[in-house]
């Protein structure tokens, strides 16, 4: 097969599927954007990223699954009940995730934040976290093991269609819990006390702490809130696609990019480029060499190694992301 | 001679996002003087610092850095270090010392030529490495002779007192062998004894070194006592030039200060 | 002594959410097959004997040794400030020892006199395979990875690759690879030292143009991208590297010189006796360039970025040649393997590995050469220990549960390392002082 036949053929798979990879874009984008507000809020208050973040997402994932095992079993939900079962899948992830996130926040960067360690201290101590977690969901559930939430509603399930394009329940529940998950969150920082206690510390913390701002509490809110969102985000991605204990590590660096690709320390931007790696993602399953998906996984790769040379600060960012 | 220009900085304009930090700025150095420049906190000083050494690329304007050995270097597009090897060196606010060295390596690392990567020369130490470290050491040895820390020249950096550290830093940047230096707050935090025996050194840089000297102080009487000119910064821009006596006696000045209740202007 | 305030309360519930973890890490593991909760089952509700006393589940011993803990601490943490300055003599005796020339001296020499003499004590051959395979090569590893985050202060999470880079050019320079070697003339095992050298380093420099203009934490997650990918490509590509079964066995070393024959052959000690020899010149080799113009120059870009500018150094310039060095040494250490495993497969350089020999470096003590060799040393000894006997219900995958932890721990309790580099412990000190009353102290909060 030609290089150019190549090409033209992945064109053509899009062309005739186009809303099918829509629809795979925007879903995956509502989960990259998920756990791309736990990024960008993170490095809005300390300034650092949180390598431990797609464990968090992972420990959702893990929690949600079992949950949905214990209440439902083997059997298929359907109607309320499938709405009831995802609510609570939501939830209960979203709380696992938060005391995972406040957890690593407490042990891994809090003795470090009073000891006034340099920035390095911070990279290797959630790094170790970021292994702790991953290796003791192995440990529990088994390395590579791929585990599967209960059945919430039927596999497959078809919501309607555009055009002749089949649109999935998973694409609708992942899209719309996005969104409603991503406002909630930008209204909390934009509009509520707390939430002006974020952007102090994110501006200038010297300052916000002497105008009596509580900073430890500051800095626990922002990982219990982008914990939340990473945690429902998990769930939402084992319903599709089941959960493994490495799985942080692939989605932690996509959404990371997204976070970047939108300015990080950008909340809005974390969104959009979470939509935007969410599309490519899907868009260049038809260019993956030989069938093979590791191919999307180089190509959004280059697209972080591009953003961060090119333009380190993103579309929305205004803070420089290389050394002065 | 004295006419000679060395930097020159034409209509330079600097922003971040919405906030214009240099405003349409020009200024003249000549060759062999001490010039300083003053002005309240935010004025752009430090900026002003930031752009003719190349840590902040201005949007508009041109610097340019007329060395007595090269053709005149354009400063804008450049990197530090480039502009550092062309004789451009500087200290910073806050010193920034290598906390991690000795006094002496401190020193030794400014004298070092770093325009080889020298990893095998590091390893092999043939006569050409040999040689340029022996002068390396021996330029270091001179200039902290110079600043009067050689007898301390094996105490760890981050060991020294405040006003020692300054010496050091001018020391580390005279090991480079500038034309001019740009000294960013030599005096900050330094109490009278050692704010004395800075304008000593400053001076002597100058007279003893032949290198220029640009100054950033807040320090009214040391100002005075060493420019021989002044510029004047207020809101990014320039608002007077001229010698001690003549800024004393400029109301644009005087009004400037006192719009942000600086103390010592009465200094 | 009140246990019973606020704070007392906080730190019994967290010894005791550290004994939960705990009795979870050393439990019984989940996994294939199984319900999900065998995990948890067998952490806390497995049947034991109470200290020999009883019968009871495992929950109560580990809920005993909490409160034990907990009143252990309360115990200490009045005289906390009192027991710490009376040791202080002791806890400073390695540094004071060590500080003295004779005695660095005295250690080195002994140290070099037992290397010499050890396969001489050590008659299981398995032992030796694992000392040089698991301790020998991995000193290489961590000596190079040393060069670039303890010198530079670069965090490179791909390190890896490097090391994958040297053994898979040995296996295609030795034609043991699908694909033929080069010019379909395959070359002696030794001989591939320089050539696989040589492309780790420019590896090593075509990687770290682009990315080394990035901050220190964009970069470890763009080397840890960069090491994903290798990962996915190596294994997929069983056209050029052989996938997930690797390469055929690399023919083993052997020394052809003029009437002189070595073979290495199968016994591991003359590997031992060559690994001794690289790890020494190694050592050499990265203390010279230490006390170099271009260590100073990596300590200063390290420190301070703009303040290297402006006295002239080229930070880009001298990061790459930091990366150049280590990825040499990686490359070093994947010839070395190749020779001595014979089939090279992609598991051998999982991203994990690169922080495993991370662990290495910090464990011993960024930027101190000695610290991370014994640290080398005594970690891949503990490791290899545990994944051959498995005690106290350690499973074979547990390893970077144990490695994470103490990443956490060095770097809240000792992040020096154990036994510091002078330069390094000088700058954390002095960074500490500095930035005391400043900015991070605010962070760091309100309580005291």
């Amino acid at each position: 097969m030609g290089f150019a036949h190549f090409w033209l053929s992945g064109f053509d798979q899009i062309r005739s599927g186009f809303w099918a990879y829509v629809a795979v874009g925007l879903e995956n984008g509502a989960l990259y954007a998920m756990i791309a507000v736990g990024y960008t809020l993170v490095y809005g208050v300390l300034g650092l990223i949180n390598f431990a973040h797609g464990e968090v997402f992972m420990c959702g994932g893990f929690a949600a699954v079992f949950l949905t095992h214990g209440i439902l079993g083997a059997g298929v939900a359907n109607g309320w009940e499938s709405v009831g079962l995802v609510l609570s899948g939501i939830v209960f992830a979203g709380l696992i995730s938060a005391v995972v996130a406040t957890g690593v926040e407490q042990v891994a960067y809090r003795p470090l934040r009073r000891r006034h360690a340099p920035k390095l201290a911070y990279l290797i101590s959630a790094i170790g976290a970021s292994y702790f977690l991953q290796t003791i969901a192995g440990k529990e559930f088994g390395y590579g093991q791929n585990i599967f939430p209960a059945e919430v509603f039927p596999a497959g399930q078809t919501l309607f269609y555009i055009g002749k394009t089949p649109i999935h329940t998973i694409e609708v529940i992942c899209l719309v819990v996005g969104i409603i998950m991503f406002l909630a969150a930008d209204r909390i920082v934009r509009h509520t006390r707390l939430g002006r206690g974020i952007r102090a510390v994110a501006q200038d913390s010297e300052t916000s702490s002497l105008m009596g701002v509580n900073i430890d509490r500051t800095i626990t809110l922002t990982f219990i809130i982008g914990g939340s969102l990473a945690g429902a985000a998990g769930f939402l991605y084992a319903l599709q696609n089941g959960i493994i204990q490495n799985s942080g590590t692939e989605l932690g660096i996509y959404a990371f990019t997204a976070a970047v690709l939108g300015g990080i320390g950008n909340l809005r931007g974390a969104a959009l480029g979470g939509m935007m790696i969410g599309l490519f993602g899907s868009f260049s399953v038809p260019f993956a060499f030989e069938g093979n998906i590791s191919w999307t996984e180089i190509y959004t790769f280059l697209i972080l190694v591009l953003v961060l040379i090119i333009r380190p600060t993103g579309i929305l960012g205004e803070k420089s992301g290389r050394t002065a | 001679m004295s006419n000679d220009l060395l930097i020159t900085v034409e209509n330079v304009t600097l922003r971040f996002g919405g906030v214009v930090s240099l405003r349409d700025v020009s200024l003249e150095m000549r060759r062999g003087e001490i010039l300083a420049v003053i002005g309240p906190n935010g004025a752009g000083k430090t900026s002003l610092f930031n752009s003719v050494t190349g840590v902040y690329q201005p949007q508009e304007g041109k610097i340019t850095f007329s060395s007595q050995k090269a053709p005149p270097l354009s400063v804008i597009g450049k990197k530090t270090h480039r502009i550092a090897r062309a004789g451009v060196t500087r200290t910073f606010q806050a010193s920034r010392l290598f906390s991690a060295l000795t006094v002496f390596e401190n020193a030794k690392i400014g004298a070092e030529d770093h325009s080889g990567i020298g990893v095998v020369g590091a390893l092999v130490k043939g006569p050409r490495t040999r040689r340029g470290e022996k002068e390396s050491d021996r330029v270091a040895s001179e200039v902290l002779k110079f600043v009067g820390l050689f007898p301390e020249a094996h105490t760890i950096a981050s060991q020294l007192s405040y006003g020692a550290r300054r010496r050091l830093e001018i020391a580390r940047a005279l090991a480079t062998d500038p034309e001019v230096i740009l000294l960013d707050e030599p005096a900050a935090g330094t109490n009278p004894s050692e704010k004395l025996e800075l304008t000593t050194l400053i001076r002597r840089v100058r007279d003893e070194r032949g290198v220029s000297v640009l100054l950033i102080e807040h320090d009214m009487r040391l100002v005075m006592a060493l420019a021989e000119r002044l510029y004047v910064l207020n809101f990014g821009s320039v608002i007077a030039e001229g010698t001690p006596e003549e800024i004393r006696a400029n109301q644009d000045v005087v009004d400037a200060y006192l719009g942000t209740t600086h103390d010592e202007t009465s200094a | 002594m009140n246990l019973l305030t606020r704070k007392s309360l906080k730190r019994l519930f967290g010894t005791l959410a550290f004994f939960a973890l705990a009795a979870v890490m050393t439990g019984g593991p989940g996994g294939f097959g199984v319900p999900a909760y065998t995990g948890v089952h067998a952490s806390y509700l497995e049947p034991v004997s109470y200290f020999g006393l009883f019968r009871t589940q495992r929950w109560s011993i580990f809920l005993t040794l909490g409160i034990l803990a907990w009143l252990i601490i309360s115990l200490y943490q009045p005289h906390a400030l009192t027991i710490r300055r009376r040791l202080e003599p002791v806890t400073a005796l390695p540094n004071r020892v060590m500080q003295r020339r004779t005695n660095r001296w005295v250690l080195i020499g002994v140290v070099i006199v037992i290397a010499l003499f050890l396969p001489k004590f050590v008659h299981e051959q398995f032992w030796m395979y694992l000392i040089v395979e698991q301790i020998g090569v991995w000193i290489l590893l961590a000596l190079g990875l040393n060069v670039v985050v303890g010198f530079a202060g670069l965090l490179d999470l791909g390190f890896a690759a490097f090391y994958a880079i040297g053994a898979y050019a040995t296996a295609w320079f030795t034609g043991v690879l699908p694909t033929p070697a080069p010019f379909h003339h395959p070359i002696p095992t030794l001989w591939c030292i320089p050539i696989a050298v040589g492309l780790a380093m420019i590896f090593g420099i075509l990687l770290g143009i682009p990315t080394l203009r990035l901050r220190g934490d964009y970069l470890a997650i763009v080397t840890l991208g960069f090491a994903l990918i290798i990962d996915d490509f190596v294994g997929t590509q069983s056209g050029l590297t052989g996938g997930g079964e690797g390469s055929l066995t690399t023919p083993t070393f052997s020394m052809n010189v003029g009437f002189w024959h070595y073979h290495w052959g199968i016994n591991p000690t003359p590997y031992y006796y060559l690994c001794f020899i690289f790890v020494v010149v190694f050592l050499i080799v990265f203390t010279s360039l230490e006390y170099s113009r271009v260590g100073r120059a990596w300590v200063a870009i390290r420190e301070d970025e703009v303040a290297a500018q402006s006295i002239g150094i080229n930070p880009l310039k001298y990061k790459v040649s930091a990366f150049a060095v280590g990825a040499a040494s990686g490359g070093f250490g994947g010839v070395l393997t190749a020779g001595l495993i014979g089939n090279i497969n992609p598991t051998l350089f999982q991203y994990q590995v690169s922080v495993n020999v991370l662990i290495l470096v910090i464990f011993g003590g960024m930027g101190s050469i000695w610290g991370v060799a014994i640290g080398a040393i005594i970690v891949q000894f503990v490791t290899s220990y545990l994944d051959n006997y498995q005690p106290w219900g350690y499973q074979l995958n547990d390893l970077y549960m144990y490695i994470g932890a103490l990443l956490i721990i060095m770097m809240i309790f000792r992040p020096a390392g154990i036994l510091p580099s002078r330069r390094r412990q000088r700058e954390i000190s002095g960074y500490e002082t500095e930035h005391e009353g400043h900015l991070d102290e605010v962070l760091a909060g309100d309580e005291p």
